[in-house]
């Protein structure tokens, strides 16, 4: 989806891929994380152990984020993608949360 | 695997950036966390012998805590019955009085002397164990918590990458390089060799240490937002009500009773013991021990509410009778702390956690080795600028960080007769010889600081024995306690030759080793052209 047979990656647009991994990535974790909290065995109110649990989810969906971000063509199409992702996952969390909320 | 060249390129770059960037501060983070596996033995060897008389009998607690009570009446909101006394929690009851901030405590420890009358001594568990964990935690930074903190959650974010990129750029060559060691003349090819191979055989550690320290670093913001976003009123804590007394004029259970309780809930559970505290006009408890068939989310111990009226133990926080969740947790906490499986493990993690500082070393190593500029017929050529900055600046660093270490812990036995404000000094110390490493290295040069460096590591090391020889002899206030702590000197003792081996390697290459090299002696105190290099090695680069 990022890359093109023709496009060679480059290293040049670095500064704003890390930042769309930093900043769209922790919200993308944000999101996803609070659609576990909803979605998964317990709901909302599962209790300590879940609250943790999701808690500890952000950690590797960021990291992950930002590791692989550097596989977009631009800094450009980084924001786009993981923008994208954002109102899709914020969406559905917002929507989640208005149905079982 | 096949991967394109250009996505390598690109994560090469990337692994090189965050390397370097985080590398140091990640060797300092495993070389003192490798010893932070074993911080609870060490802060018995550290903490001076208690000046109370030996412990009354378990039977005697409530005794014990009746005449705390009368002359310290503020013991009465946190205090301890310990089950089985040891040499950092050397009393039958023990109180806290808060200090400073909400996680610092004044601990006094209460005994009968012979004569029948109260002792009570300010508990002196020595800090420096302590000292080794924090600068494990916080990358070796001297800076507050606040603001070392996120430092530390930025410096796993970048290992994190650091890790992926390189399996990335090592994927392709995989089936082919892992465990390869080419060892010859071409030193980069070497030291890449070892890289991977410890990087690979490492990298579930790796990703483990690297995923918890981001959730360790940044918890409290991840649960704010979380409360913001996710949840409808912020993050929903259920608050535990402990149970109040089954009749208003019910005494709490003798702890002789409640052990017994104990046992019979929880077979194969250890006491440590029980804590008490007075919230609300009511009393609350908890036991605190261990089950070591399971993995604990606490470095040594399990705790959890107790009843103290009827000794009923509320199971829901102990390690195998958490919910799924809970369980996960706990696995998460427990994989970071290496809390499974005992001391087999403790000494494993031990081994990862230096293999990683070596990890990260071998990365600056490459770093170096890649820039250099080569000889050629006419004369060798100076190294670059940065090549020599890096140089100093990892050998200051990384040799820094182990004479300071081992500095302030051979100071341990020494201070407690002399200084007030042991933590201080302890601190004091170990910045003193790291900060003087790091200008030694650049003032020295890095080939002839390392060597002396590590001489010095080497000498410093063997005083942690000899320190507590001198309390085998009495001589200067130092002490020894009998026993496992020995082991703590052994293991130091062992350490000194590794050194010294090291250093040997070191100065071997300095001399004889490829002129055209950061670790070549530095021209002017050349006496004579460096022998054991022609053309034909020079070729093979």
């Amino acid at each position: 989806m990022t890359t093109q047979r023709s496009h060679r990656l480059d290293s040049a647009d670095w500064f704003g891929k890390t930042c769309a991994g930093l900043v769209l990535g922790f919200s993308l974790a944000v999101a996803v994380s609070g659609l576990c909290a909803w979605l998964t065995p317990g709901g909302i109110a599962g209790g300590n152990g879940k609250i943790q649990f999701v808690m500890w989810l952000i950690a590797p969906l960021w990291a992950g984020v930002l590791c692989f971000v550097f596989l977009f063509r631009d800094s450009r199409r980084a924001w786009l993608w993981l923008g994208g992702a954002n109102l899709v996952a914020c969406g559905l969390l917002a929507g989640v949360r208005g149905l079982l909320g | 695997m096949k991967i394109r060249n250009d996505v390598i390129k690109v994560y090469k770059d990337v692994h090189i950036w965050v390397g370097i960037l985080s590398g140091l501060m990640l060797f300092i983070a495993f070389y003192a966390g490798a010893i932070t596996m074993f911080e609870k033995p060490l802060e018995r060897w550290a903490t001076p012998p208690s000046s109370l008389a030996a412990p009354p009998p378990l039977a005697r607690a409530e005794v014990l805590l009746q005449a705390v009570l009368a002359e310290h009446p503020q013991a009465a909101k946190n205090y301890l019955i310990v089950v089985e006394p040891t040499v950092d929690a050397p009393a039958r009851v023990i109180w806290r009085e808060p200090g400073k901030s909400r996680r610092q405590f004044t601990e006094f420890g209460a005994s009968f002397a012979d004569d029948g009358s109260l002792q009570v001594e300010k508990l002196r568990k020595a800090p420096v164990a302590q000292l080794v964990d924090t600068l494990h935690q916080l990358v070796g930074l001297p800076f507050p918590d606040a603001l070392a903190r996120p430092i530390m959650g930025a410096v796993a974010l970048l290992y994190a990458v650091a890790l992926v990129s390189g399996l990335i750029i090592f994927l392709p060559t995989l089936a082919k390089d892992l465990l390869a060691m080419r060892i010859g003349h071409n030193i980069k090819r070497l030291w890449m060799d070892v890289h991977n191979a410890l990087g690979v055989v490492s990298l579930p550690f790796h990703v483990v240490m690297a995923l918890t320290c981001v959730v360790f670093a940044f918890h409290d913001e991840f649960y704010d937002v979380q409360g913001a976003v996710v949840y409808e009123q912020g993050v929903p804590w259920q608050r535990e009500t402990p149970p109040g007394p089954p009749t208003p004029d019910a005494r709490p259970l003798p702890a002789v009773e409640l052990l017994r309780l104990a046992h019979a809930q929880q077979p194969g559970f250890d006491v440590f013991n029980f804590s008490f505290k007075q919230a609300g006009g009511q009393l609350e408890a908890s036991i605190t021990g261990l089950d070591t068939r399971y993995g604990t989310r606490a470095r040594t111990y399990a705790s959890t509410h107790l009843n103290p009226y009827t000794g009923e133990i509320d199971p829901h926080d102990l390690p195998g009778q958490m919910d799924p969740w809970d369980t996960a947790v706990n696995t998460f906490f427990m994989l970071h702390f290496g809390s499974f499986g005992g001391n087999p493990v403790r000494w494993l993690y031990l081994l990862l956690g230096l293999a990683g500082a070596l990890l990260f070393y071998t990365g600056n190593l490459l770093w170096i080795e890649s820039r250099r500029r080569k000889q050629r017929a006419d004369g060798v050529p100076e190294q670059t600028r940065s090549a020599r900055v890096l140089g100093s600046l990892t050998v200051g660093v990384s040799l820094g960080c182990v004479v300071g270490i081992s500095a302030t812990l051979a100071a341990t036995k020494w201070l407690p007769q002399r200084v007030d404000n042991l933590a201080a000094w302890h601190e004091g110390i170990y910045y003193a010889l790291f900060v003087a490493a790091v200008a030694w290295a650049f003032v020295r040069g890095a080939p002839r600081a390392a060597v002396e460096l590590l001489r010095l590591a080497a000498l410093l090391t063997l005083l942690i024995p000899l320190s507590s020889l001198a309390g085998v002899w009495g001589i200067g206030g130092a002490w020894h306690h009998p026993g496992i702590g020995c082991v703590i000197d052994l293991t130091a003792l062992a350490a000194v030759p590794v050194f010294l081996v090291i250093a040997g390697y070191t100065a071997r290459r300095m001399r004889v080793g490829h002129a055209d090299s950061v670790w070549a002696q530095p021209a002017s105190s050349q006496p004579l052209p460096p022998s054991g290099r022609g053309p034909a090695s020079a070729l093979q680069e």
